[in-house]
């Protein structure tokens, strides 16, 4: 089992990309512990540069492995898991970075004008680090059928 | 009476036989010019054609793979091909062809062209 997991048939971007992510997400779950020590300061430093380093990571990675390998296939073959997967991950994923970005600027920020800021932040942050997981499980889903797929066969 | 069931047995045996035997021949003869990508692999992985051949690939697997030649200048790249996709390149000049899947690069086979 553990040898089938690093056994895969995926590109070492793919495995780099998942190591990191994996990190990310425990990254996180630290970042919320210190705002509930209530060192708000290094909460906000440790969330703020996994939000910007998991938009460099979509934007150089995902995005353009969503266009070439997912886009030109749906909506015609997203009744199979290879394409479901990847597509709800992506669109989850999308929110999800976007809602992080929000949070950030209405926190850490006055870019966005007074009425457009976040009152609420506690509800937004911890919806947030649930969606995140949520995605974050997808994309395991998603390398799990597309590169270790004898773990299913026949 | 078995012995009546025994001689029809060998009789459809016989005609199944005799029918499949020129379909077998007319399949080796194409398994020649096609490469089946199928658990992730190229089959055959290495395949050898006279030149000027038409190769084939076809992807036999439930997911998505392409037929990309390591050479710089990428003699031929074939597009994501999905479940039953094909891809075709004809090789006109003798040579050792290697090539990969960009999506899977462990996925490797050759074409030696004669
Ligand atoms: C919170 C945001 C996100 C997290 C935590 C996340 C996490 C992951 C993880 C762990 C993987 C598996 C590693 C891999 O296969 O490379 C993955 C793959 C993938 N993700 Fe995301 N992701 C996020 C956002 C997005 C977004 C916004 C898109 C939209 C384009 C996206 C599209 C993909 C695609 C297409 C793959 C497969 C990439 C490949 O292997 O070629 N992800 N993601
Ligand atoms: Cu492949």
């Amino acid at each position: 089992m553990i040898e089938a997991f690093f056994e895969t048939a995926a590109p070492r971007a793919a495995n780099v990309v998942l190591v990191l992510e994996f990190a990310m997400g425990l990254g996180l779950l630290v970042g919320a512990r210190l705002a509930r020590k209530g060192s708000f300061r290094q909460h906000a430093w440790c969330q703020s540069s996994i939000v910007l380093l998991n938009l460099a990571v979509v934007a150089v990675m995902m995005i353009p492995s969503f266009r070439d390998h997912v886009l030109p296939r749906i909506p015609a073959k997203l009744g199979k898991a290879y394409y479901a997967l990847a597509t709800t991950h992506a669109a989850i994923g999308t929110v999800t970075e976007l809602a992080g970005l929000y949070i950030l600027l209405s926190a850490g920020t006055s870019v966005l004008p007074e009425k457009f800021r976040i009152t609420k932040y506690k509800a937004w942050m911890r919806s947030v680090l649930v969606l995140w997981w949520v995605v974050l499980l997808l994309g395991m889903a998603t390398y799990t059928r597309w590169y270790v797929p004898h773990l299913f066969r026949k | 009476m078995w012995i009546v069931g025994m001689a029809a047995t060998a009789v459809v045996a016989l005609g199944l036989l005799l029918a499949g035997s020129p379909k077998v021949a007319a399949n080796t003869q194409q398994a020649a010019t096609e490469v089946k990508i199928d658990n992730f692999s190229f089959g055959p992985v290495a395949l050898t054609v006279p030149a000027g051949t038409t190769v084939t690939w076809i992807n036999r697997d439930d997911m998505p793979h392409t037929v990309v030649s390591m050479d710089d200048s990428k003699t031929f790249k074939s597009k994501v091909l999905d479940t039953d996709e094909k891809f075709s390149f004809t090789f006109s000049k003798a040579g050792t062809y290697p090539y990969f899947c960009s999506i899977h690069p462990k996925m490797t086979g050759k074409v030696i062209v004669q």
